[in-house]
Formats: C-alpha cells, sequence, structure tokens
C-alpha cells in the first residue's frame, strides 16, 4: 500500500489524478504512464540530438562517446545534426502556434465579410488598438471594415512582403526591435521563417550550427508574432480576459449533469460551444440531467476558463484521467496536445471523443466538420451527441475525485494594467515598478509549458513556485504551467498567506484591496492559454518601456519547467530573443553538441541578453533562477 | 546451485540500433545518467558492440563469460577471475594494459580504454537486475535468461513455427 | 581407488596452471608443486613492476588471484629438482628428499640466455631480469643509477627499459639487430613503434653489440661497444632471450632436443611424465616445426593441457605461434602473431600505415589462408584473428574485412551458418 502510493507520487503530485491512475490501473486500462514504462529506457542518440532522418541516405546516428561514428553520412558533425533538429522543433512550433493564429484571422475574416454569423468584434477597443498598432486606419470607419483589414494585415504576415512580420516588428519595446534588427533576427514572413527551416535543413543546405540557430532564434521571433497574433484576434473576437473567479480539477465534474470536456486549444470552437449550451440545457434535462456542465482541458480550458469562469478539469499529461472517471459524455478536441490515447481510454467508458478539424482526426472518433461558417449548427450537433452518451451512462457507476480548487483567473496584461489603476490611474504600471524597485517584489517569473511524463505531474512547477513566491517573485503562468498551479490551490486568494513572502503578499493584498475585492489578487495570476504567453512578454515589454529599458536588463525570467510539445521549444526560444533567463526543466535533444549547448546556455547571452538554463532539478533550477533576477536587480541599480 | 542468467541474443531481432550500447555505457559511468555520462572523462565505454554484416545482418555482440575463459587464463597480471555467479571480471586495478586479454579473445569483446590504459569487458551489471544493454534493447533482441530457459524457448518458437508451415 | 599423486618441478606458469587444471578435474588427489625459489609464485611478466616500483612485491603474488583459487596445493619452495628414478616413479631432490610420484610434470621454464664473448659479467649491477629476486635487486640498484644500458631490443629489455625510464634513469639500449623487437617484426615494421620509443626519451643504438662491461669497487661503470664507443653507466640488463631448464634431467632417458620433447598430449618420452612451458618442445600450428617459446601465455595453455592429462582426461595440446605477443610500449599498443617475417619469402603480405596506426597482414601464397599478423597502434578484434591463423580457416569472402582490418564476430558467425 505504502509502495503504491509512492508510485503514484512518481506520476503526479496531484491527489485526484493518483486515484484516477488507481482506478485505471484497476480496471487494466493502459496510461500514459504506462506506454512511458513501456518506452524506457528511450534512445539515448534521440534523448541528445544525435539522430537525424532528414534524407534518405540515413538514418544516421553519431555515438555520443566517440566510439563510433562522428559524422553523419552525408559529413553533417554533431554540432551540425543537433542544430538542424532544433531548428525543425522551432519551426513546428512556430507552424502550431500560427496555425492557431491563421485560423482566427480566417475566422475574423469571415465575421467581417458577414459569412460566419456566430461571430462578433466582442473587443471594439482591442481591435481598434491592434489596427493603430498596425497603422490601420480606424477613423470614421466600420467595424467591419477595420476587421477586415486587420485579418488581411494578420494573413499578409504569413508570407514574404514589402514589410517584416508586423506582429514581431511593431509589438516590442524600440530597443528590442533593433536588437532584433541587428541581429537579423526580424522574421520576413512566419511561414517564410518556417519553411525556411525546412529548406535549410534540408540534406546539403546549412551546414553552420551558429548560422542554423539564428536561424532558429529568428523562426522564434515568428513564433512569438504567430503567438500576439493569436491572442490580439482571439481578443478581438471573444474580448479580453478579465478577473474571474472559477475552480480547477476533476471534482468539477458532475455525476448527474452532462459532462462536455473542451479539449484542445483554439476559441474558436470552443466559444462557439459555451454559448449554445443554454439552448441545450432542457434537451439535457429531458434526458435525465440536471444541466449540461463543461468543463476544460488543457489551453482550451484557459481560454474558456479566462473569458468565461468555464472550470478546468485536468490538463496536459492526465487528459486520460478526465475520462478514466467515466463521467465525461464527450470530449470534443480541435488540434494540438491531444494524446491518440484518449480514444482508446474512452473504448472503456464509452465517452465519446469528438474531433473537429479537418487537420486533426484520430481513428476511432467521431468527427463532426466544424465550420465557422456553420458554427452554430455543427456546436449543437456536438452537444446532441454528449446527450446522447449521458443517456447512455446514465446508471453506470462514475468514480469523480472529491478535489476542487477555487481559482481566480483572467490577468490579460488589460487585466492587470486596469487592477494596478486602482492604485495609481495615471501611471498604472508604477506601483508594480515601484514595488519592484523597493525589492518588496523581487522580480517576475513566468510558469508556461506543458506535463511532461517523465517529471511526476506538477512537481516542478509546485516547487519552483512555492521556493518563488516565498521569495517574493511574482508568479504569472499560461498555459498547462497555468493548469499545474490552479490545481495545487496557486490561484486560490486565500493562499496569499501561506504561500507569498511579505512583500509580494503587501502587493497582491493592496491591488486587490484597491480593486474592491476584499482580499488580495491570487499569489499566482492566471495569464491565459499557452499562445497568450505573447501577454508576459508584452507585459515584459510595457515595464521595460516604462522603466525606459530593454526587455534583458528586466529581472523577469520564464520557466517551462514540465515541457513537452516542440511549441514549447519554440516558445522557449523567442523568451531567449526576448532577452530572458529561460529555463527548462526536463532535457532538451541538444547535449549531444557541446557546441548547441554552449551556444543556447551561454553564448546567445551576448546577443539577445537571454540565455536558457536547463536543470532537471526544480530546486536548484528555482536558485538559479533567482540568481539571474538578482543579477539583473543589480544590473539595474536595484538592491 | 542456481543457474545462472545470462545474455542471449536473438540475432534475427537485432535493428541495429545501438540503444544497447549507449545503455552500457551510461550504466558504466560514473554519473548513471545519459546526460551526466556526456561530459564524464575518461568517457564512458559500452563493453558490447553492434557489428554489421553485409548486406542486412546487424549483430550484437557480447561477452560470453566462456566457460574455459581464455582471457582469464591468458591475463599476465591476475586481474581476470571468475565470479560465484559465473561471471568473468577483469579487475582494474590489477589490469596493467597488457592487452594480452585482447589477442586472445576470440570474439573481439574486451575493450581498450586508451586514456586510463585499461582492459574493460562486460560485468553483467552486478548492481541491477537485469543488465542494462538488455533493458535498452528495443526489439528484445537481447534476453536475460539461463540457459535452459533460453533454449527451451527456441524450442518452443522453433516448433510453433513449423506447426504454422512458416519454416522450410 | 587410491587416490593419485601427481608432482610438478617448477611453479612458474606452466607448473601452477597443470596444478590447478588438476584439482579442477581431480578434488582428491595429492598435489605437490616444487620450486627453487625461495618466492612463492608469482606472476613473472610483472616484474619490471618492481624494477619501476609502480606494484609491490605482494601484489605479484600468483595464489588467490586470476583462476589461481584452487585449494589443496602443496608448495614446496627452495627446493631443486636433481633427477627422476622413472622405473620407481620417484623423484629426486637437492635436499636429499625421494618423492613418489603416479604422475610427474617437468615445468621447470627457461633462464636468461647469456652470450658468450662478452666480459665483465662479475660486476655489480649486471642484471639478467628473471625472477622476482633479480627485479628487488635490480630495484635497488636503480637508487645508485643514473644511466642504464640494456643489451637487446626484446620485449623484455623494453618493458624493464621503461621502468628504469619510469625511475628517471637515463636509458641506452643496444641492439644488434637493424631495428627493435626483430623477433616480432621487420624493421619496416617497426617504424612506429621506434618513434614512440625515440620520443619517451629512449636512447636506441641498432647494429651494435656490447664487447666488454666496466666496473670496479662500486659495480658497473660502463659499457665498451664493439665498434669501440663506451657508454658510462651504473646498471646493465642482459635481455637476449632464454633457454630452457633442461641440465637436470638425463638426456639419455628423456628425449631432449633443446627441450623436452613431448607428444600432442604433452607427454614426455618416458612413461607418467609431461612436461609443459619453456621447458617443453612444442610445435607451430601453422608450419608444424618444433619450436621453444618463453610465453606466459603459451606456458598457462600448455599447462593446463597437461594438468587434464595428468588427471584423466585426455586432452590435445594445439601449439602455439612461434611469434604470439601483445603489450603497449610507449603509449603504442601492439599485437603480433603467427608468421611476420615475410622478407624473402612468398607469403602474400598486406601492409597498411597512417599516422598512428600501422598493420601487416600475412596469407599463404595462394592467399587463401591467414598465417601472420601484426598489429601496431590499433589491436582491435586480434583475438579473431589468432583464430582465424589457428584455425587455418579459408578466409574465402572475409579477405577483404581481413585485410582492412574490419574483421569482427560477426562475419565469423555469419559465414559459419552459410557455410
Amino acid at each position: 500500500m505504502v509502495m503504491q502510493k509512492e508510485e503514484a507520487m512518481d506520476k503526479s503530485r496531484d491527489p485526484a489524478v493518483q486515484q484516477m491512475i488507481a482506478r485505471a490501473e484497476a480496471q487494466n486500462v493502459t496510461t500514459v504512464w504506462d506506454r512511458y514504462a513501456a518506452m524506457t529506457p528511450q534512445c539515448g542518440f534521440g534523448d541528445t540530438g544525435l539522430c537525424c532522418r532528414h534524407c534518405l541516405q540515413g538514418p544516421c546516428r553519431i555515438d555520443p562517446f566517440g566510439e563510433g561514428p562522428r559524422e553523419g553520412i552525408c559529413g553533417a558533425s554533431a554540432d551540425v545534426m543537433v542544430a538542424r533538429g532544433l531548428d525543425r522543433a522551432i519551426a513546428a512550433g512556430t507552424a502550431a502556434h500560427s496555425g492557431h493564429a491563421r485560423h482566427l484571422a480566417h475566422t475574423l475574416k469571415k465575421m467581417a465579410m458577414g459569412k460566419a454569423e456566430a461571430y462578433a468584434v466582442k473587443e471594439p477597443g482591442k481591435l481598434e488598438a491592434v489596427a493603430a498598432r498596425l497603422g490601420i486606419p480606424t477613423e470614421g470607419r466600420q467595424e467591419r471594415e477595420i476587421a477586415l483589414d486587420v485579418a488581411d494585415a494578420a494573413l499578409a504576415d504569413f508570407h514574404e512582403k514589402d514589410t517584416p512580420v508586423l506582429w514581431a516588428a511593431t509589438v516590442v519595446n524600440p530597443e528590442r526591435a533593433k536588437v532584433l534588427a541587428d541581429l537579423n533576427l526580424v522574421p520576413k514572413g512566419i511561414d517564410h521563417e518556417v519553411s525556411e527551416i525546412m529548406h535549410r535543413t534540408l540534406y546539403g543546405v546549412d551546414a553552420d550550427p551558429v548560422n542554423l540557430l539564428l536561424a532558429g532564434l529568428r523562426c522564434g521571433v515568428a513564433d512569438l508574432a504567430g503567438c500576439w497574433m493569436g491572442t490580439d484576434l482571439a481578443d478581438i473576437l471573444f474580448g479580453i480576459p478579465r478577473p474571474t473567479v472559477s475552480s480547477a480539477n476533476l471534482g468539477t465534474l458532475r455525476a448527474d449533469a452532462v459532462n462536455i470536456a473542451l479539449h484542445g486549444h483554439n476559441p474558436v470552437l470552443s466559444e462557439i460551444l459555451v454559448g449554445a449550451v443554454g439552448a441545450k440545457e432542457e434537451a439535457a434535462r429531458a434526458a435525465g440531467a440536471t444541466g449540461i456542465n463543461l468543463v476544460g482541458i488543457c489551453c482550451t480550458g484557459n481560454e474558456v476558463m479566462m473569458r468565461h469562469g468555464i472550470p478546468a478539469c485536468t490538463h496536459s499529461v492526465s487528459q486520460e484521467m478526465a475520462i478514466m472517471t467515466g463521467a465525461v459524455d464527450a470530449m470534443v478536441v480541435d488540434y494540438q496536445c491531444i494524446m491518440p490515447s484518449v480514444v482508446n481510454v474512452a473504448e472503456c467508458t464509452g465517452t465519446r471523443i469528438i474531433t473537429t478539424m479537418d487537420i486533426a482526426k484520430i481513428t476511432g472518433a467521431t468527427h463532426v466538420d466544424f465550420s465557422e461558417e456553420a458554427a452554430a449548427a455543427k456546436a449543437h450537433e456536438i452537444i446532441d451527441q454528449a446527450i446522447d452518451q449521458f443517456r447512455r451512462r446514465r446508471n453506470t457507476p462514475v468514480e469523480i475525485p472529491a478535489v476542487k480548487t477555487p481559482v481566480v483567473a483572467g490577468f490579460s496584461v488589460e487585466a492587470i494594467v486596469a487592477a494596478l489603476s486602482g492604485i495609481d490611474a495615471e501611471q498604472p504600471l508604477k506601483p508594480l515598478v515601484d514595488s519592484i524597485k523597493s525589492g518588496a517584489i523581487r522580480g517576475v517569473c513566468l510558469f508556461a509549458g506543458c506535463n511532461n511524463v517523465k517529471v511526476p505531474q506538477d512537481r516542478n512547477f509546485v516547487r519552483m513556485a512555492r521556493r518563488l513566491l516565498r521569495e517574493n517573485v511574482l508568479v504569472v503562468a499560461t498555459g498547462c504551467g497555468a493548469g499545474a498551479l490552479m490545481r495545487h490551490g496557486f490561484m486560490d486568494p486565500a493562499n496569499v498567506e501561506a504561500l507569498c513572502g511579505d512583500g509580494l503578499k503587501a502587493v497582491l493584498t493592496a491591488v486587490g484591496l484597491a480593486n474592491d475585492l476584499g482580499g488580495p489578487l491570487p499569489p499566482v495570476l492566471h495569464m491565459g492559454s499557452c499562445v497568450d504567453n505573447s501577454r508576459a512578454v508584452a507585459l515584459t515589454v510595457a515595464v521595460a518601456q516604462y522603466l525606459g529599458v530593454d526587455t534583458h536588463q528586466l529581472p523577469i525570467v520564464a520557466s517551462a519547467a514540465e515541457a513537452v510539445s516542440e511549441k514549447a521549444v519554440s516558445i522557449g526560444v523567442y523568451a531567449v530573443a526576448a532577452g530572458l533567463p529561460t529555463h527548462v526543466g526536463v532535457m532538451l535533444p541538444v547535449l549531444g553538441s557541446r557546441l548547441v549547448t554552449r551556444v543556447l546556455t551561454d553564448k546567445v547571452k551576448d546577443l539577445t541578453g537571454g540565455y536558457f538554463i536547463v536543470d532537471l532539478d526544480p530546486d536548484s533550477a528555482a536558485d538559479k533562477l533567482l540568481a539571474a533576477i538578482d543579477e539583473r536587480r543589480r544590473g539595474l541599480g536595484l538592491g | 546451485m542456481n543457474q545462472p542468467k545470462e545474455i542471449f541474443v536473438r540475432i534475427d531481432r537485432c535493428m541495429g540500433c545501438h540503444s544497447c550500447e549507449v545503455a552500457c555505457a551510461v550504466a558504466h559511468s560514473a554519473g548513471q545518467s545519459l546526460y551526466a555520462a556526456l561530459s564524464e572523462t575518461p568517457t564512458p565505454k559500452p563493453r558490447l558492440y553492434v557489428e554489421w554484416v553485409a548486406p542486412d545482418t546487424a549483430v550484437p555482440i557480447v561477452c560470453r563469460h566462456c566457460e574455459d575463459a581464455p582471457c582469464m587464463h591468458a591475463c599476465i597480471a591476475g586481474a581476470i577471475s571468475r565470479t560465484p555467479g559465473g561471471v568473468v571480471m577483469t579487475d582494474k586495478d590489477k589490469c596493467i594494459g597488457c592487452w594480452t586479454c585482447v589477442m586472445v579473445c576470440p570474439y573481439g569483446v574486451i575493450g581498450r580504454h586508451l586514456e586510463e590504459h585499461k582492459a574493460y569487458r562486460c560485468d553483467r551489471c552486478p548492481d541491477r537486475e537485469v543488465p542494462a544493454c538488455v533493458d535498452a534493447c528495443p526489439v528484445k533482441s537481447l534476453v536475460y535468461q539461463t540457459a535452459t530457459a533460453f533454449s527451451r524457448g527456441k524450442r518452443r518458437t522453433a516448433s510453433h513455427e513449423l506447426q504454422s508451415g512458416q519454416k522450410g | 581407488m587410491e587416490s593419485r599423486r601427481y608432482v610438478i618441478v617448477g611453479g612458474s606458469a606452466a607448473g601452477m596452471a597443470a596444478a590447478v587444471a588438476i584439482r579442477d578435474h581431480d578434488p582428491h588427489g595429492s598435489v605437490r608443486v616444487l620450486s627453487d625459489e625461495a618466492d612463492a609464485p608469482y606472476f613473472r611478466p610483472l616484474i619490471p613492476f618492481v624494477v619501476s616500483r609502480k606494484k609491490s612485491v605482494a601484489d605479484m603474488f600468483l595464489r588467490g588471484r586470476g583462476p589461481y583459487r584452487a585449494q589443496g596445493i602443496e608448495l614446496s619452495l627452495g627446493v631443486r629438482a636433481e633427477r627422476i628414478d622413472s622405473p620407481a616413479r620417484r623423484l629426486v631432490t637437492d635436499h636429499g628428499e625421494t618423492i613418489p610420484y603416479d604422475r610427474l610434470l617437468i615445468a621447470t621454464g627457461s633462464r636468461p640466455n647469456i652470450p658468450a664473448g662478452i666480459s665483465g659479467l662479475e660486476h655489480q649491477g649486471v642484471f639478467a631480469l628473471r625472477t622476482l629476486e633479480d627485479a628487488r635487486q635490480a630495484a635497488r640498484r636503480a637508487e645508485e643509477t643514473t644511466r642504464a644500458v640494456m643489451l637487446g631490443g626484446g620485449l623484455l629489455n623494453l618493458k624493464a627499459a621503461f621502468a628504469l625510464l619510469e625511475r628517471g634513469i637515463e636509458v641506452t639500449l643496444v641492439v644488434y639487430s637493424a631495428e627493435v623487437l626483430s623477433q616480432l617484426m621487420e624493421p619496416a615494421d617497426a617504424l612506429l613503434i621506434r618513434r614512440a620509443l625515440d620520443q619517451a626519451g629512449l636512447r636506441i643504438l641498432t647494429g651494435c653489440s656490447a664487447g666488454h662491461i666496466l666496473g670496479g669497487d662500486r659495480g658497473v661503470s660502463g659499457v665498451v661497444l664493439d665498434d669501440g664507443r663506451e657508454l658510462p653507466c651504473q646498471m646493465v640488463c642482459i635481455g637476449k632471450g632464454v633457454r630452457p631448464n633442461t641440465e637436470w634431467l638425463d638426456a639419455g632417458a628423456i628425449k631432449v632436443d633443446r627441450g623436452v620433447v613431448v607428444d600432442k598430449h604433452t607427454h614426455a618420452s618416458i612413461p607418467d611424465v609431461y612436461a609443459a612451458g619453456d621447458v617443453a618442445v612444442t610445435y607451430d600450428p601453422i608450419t608444424g616445426a618444433p619450436i621453444i617459446t618463453g610465453l606466459w601465455t603459451n606456458a598457462v595453455e600448455m599447462g593446463r593441457c597437461a594438468g587434464a592429462n595428468m588427471a584423466g582426461y585426455p586432452s590435445v595440446y594445439g601449439g602455439t605461434f612461434g611469434v604470439l605477443n601483445a603489450t603497449q610500449v610507449a603509449r603504442m599498443p601492439f599485437v603480433s602473431m603467427g608468421i611476420v617475417h615475410t622478407a624473402g619469402t612468398e607469403y602474400e603480405t598486406w601492409c597498411r600505415g597512417s599516422a598512428d596506426a600501422y598493420r601487416k597482414l600475412v596469407f599463404t601464397p595462394d592467399g587463401d589462408r591467414l598465417v601472420g599478423a601484426l598489429f601496431v597502434g590499433d589491436i582491435t578484434n586480434a583475438g579473431l584473428y589468432r583464430l582465424v591463423i589457428r584455425e587455418r580457416m579459408q578466409v574465402g569472402g572475409m579477405k577483404r574485412q581481413l585485410v582492412d582490418h574490419r574483421l569482427h564476430y560477426g562475419h565469423l558467425l555469419c559465414a559459419r551458418d552459410r557455410g
């Protein structure tokens, strides 16, 4: 029994997930942890980036211990092989974030052209602000006209044109823009950069590891553009997030309701489902349910929590565990981070896995061909499927862990600024910057990224956040990093007292009281989904501009403590391009090249001011982030 | 006495991925992890070798800890001996790097650490339940069994193949 | 059945390997080993480490190390065998003891060959390193030595030379042949090794020999070469090969032809008497020619074979190559085995050299069989080449791999499966 407990701890630090792991084991359901065990030990060549399959002469692998081959068949060195592999990961991440943004741009355009009735401009102020930034006239123009121009500008940013990528060139402070321009890191087009990476990493093209890495950095900046565009357009269409109360973990499922889990990333689908639920409540009750219960998983969960306070059910590596409860009637997915295995787990519980996107089908799932033009009808079709499944499972037992934590989310940059205006309406950033100057806030850390099966779920996030909060570091979070922290109570204002150092506690409380919240802000501020890492960069840029310094001088750091996706790699790269010391808590496949490792963790500092900290130990990683914060404080002449 | 387990090779399964070699080197490193092993000096070395025979056969070559152990008898320094479990071990401290064992091993499984001037060889991972190479093999080309269990398995496979008419 | 009495004359490689083999096969018989040395059996090849002081004497003893772990072997040290009373099956020692035997092994080994014609051998500081006691004395002498001269360019002398170099002594090697290691390779093959030796600080004079050793009260003071050059030194080591210890044997009663002649079961010409090691005549499996070697490895192999035969387990000794050496000098590993001297012969020879490695592969004139291999710098898989030579394999499709030094066990395995 004790052993079992320890084993469960090795898999996840989330008690609800632990309970479901035991259930899966009892029911002989294979989970991600079983597949990981079957996969270990993993191939060392891949692990170190020394495996190349870029041509048909391969596969090649270089022996990291020097007994076997020291170069690929084409003559590519370990440095070249590793740099190429990393570049392709960055390109994949960039393609994904910008694919998400492009989907939103098309939606905006269809809306503007009157082809997508279900959508509207929900945040005219943001539309105007974005248009102004892009140099699109707004005076005396109709909202739809502006929206069309913004959508066209967004789509134009994908390809090479006369201007560089505007969502990169216009979003950062002038000092950072100059750094990027001087290093030739301003992307020409988002797709162009992805495509160029594919070209230069082709058989017999770029064989200069440093040149390859610079291209990777540029592609990372294109990823920032994709993310920023995604955030902008989603805010325009669906509203800027504002503080909202919600809850998290598997306890948000309800045995007696039609439970629909929204999983994936893009609010284009989930927003419509949220809107359609009301009309379907009656049908649900007719089927014997108390109602329809929408819950989120991964970044779709973050999107709908941020804008609607919809609870988050679970995140990332434990997505199968939501199904394991037996209570999820439909899991509706779009794209990214959806493990194909959900279909296998769903086979045991009857859960409908509903895929909705043409680029992301899963064998064994039900496919509903979603389109923006027919969004409402498709949403109804999806909810009907869920109700149908509820009818089938009504009398079968479910096991919902009684684990649910309160969450206050919704901290977009606009929301943070608004909250700070409660203290200083003239100069909203002043109280924050003053707190940083005084040392009440030692620095800022962004937690981002996923849960990786190689790390006991949430361990790194929880250990590091605990340490940093105690050291008065203001912690913001996105993506499944935010998911991890919310499930462990880090977004519950009631925990400020227990978690935060005195300086931070005072600031969070002051801001909370100034906004009539009756208490402090939560210990960790939820900034959104993974594309919303742009919000963290936006905050950094705003602080830099207020202070009149560049971003790399600020005591702001980032951590993808349990990263999985190639998207986390590209985010890490743009964080480094933005000048942030960026921790990664799992190994990047680069150790096979000392050169690449050195460039990423050290030399790149001379270029952008940012650099990677790769440390698998959360405690020493926290030490390093604190040291990086202090180094920068000293640089700014702060004690 | 219990029959000791040995490392057996099912050559027909080997895909030539060399994972066993990497796992072996890591298992014989100071840091005991791939990431730590990469920066160690002297460089950790694998103790088995995946070789290739044209046109399409990959052959993992592992020390058999021969009953006769020519290396052990040839050693001019008394550095090689057999454990009660049947494992032929090279004592690094006693090895003088004369390479006589290399000269007499008919399998070519004794490695030479030139930086340390010492011979090294498979020790069947005494601290592990299953040797690292066997553990690492993604296609179970390497197996860790007693000789009896291994030959029993082989017979079973053969009879199965005969029944299903796969052979001949 | 009454338990057998095994008596072994000689407590080095062949004798001790035989004793252990006997114990493996016959747990009940009595095994007694006589040695004329005062020291318990030790790994003789390690004695240069005593000179260099890199190993202590305690680290060198045989028993309890490697395969030498058998119990119940009686050792008599400082005892010399005087003669065999074959009809009575008794061995007579210099202590006057007569030892009855059921099986007797002659494993008296060899002693240094001291060439005639060198004068001044009596001076203190002149050594022919053979025994542990020699090594102890040489180690002591080294304390008062700044320069040493080694006579002979063979492997033993090279190892001794490095032991002295490590003690900070200036060492000159005087070699009669055109190049060092002439027994193991031809001059052209030795280039890499020679360069490594030169770089290691060894002074080598080839094509000359010592005529006279100078000395006085404080022992050796120099060596005069045959060309008249004088080399001041405080120590001289003679390494000119070994000769079998057969003098105590009655050549009329037991067949001796330089060494003790034995059949393929290591049996000598008188009943129940066997011989193994440096003292025995064996044969070269490549040429079939009788040879005597001074190799530890061969002595062990032959001793084990003799032990099995003596214990009643018939075992055939497969002979040994005249050349069969592996070692490393001056950071340069090398292996030489089989027929490697090819000048003026019909053998098919493949040589390949690079900056840090050299190899020579020798095939029969028809090119079908490998008969010799020399690897310098890279000795990978040398054991497989030895197997190919010894088993007289038809090289067939493996020839490319052999010549390119890419042979591995997979090739032999697949050749066997296909064959």
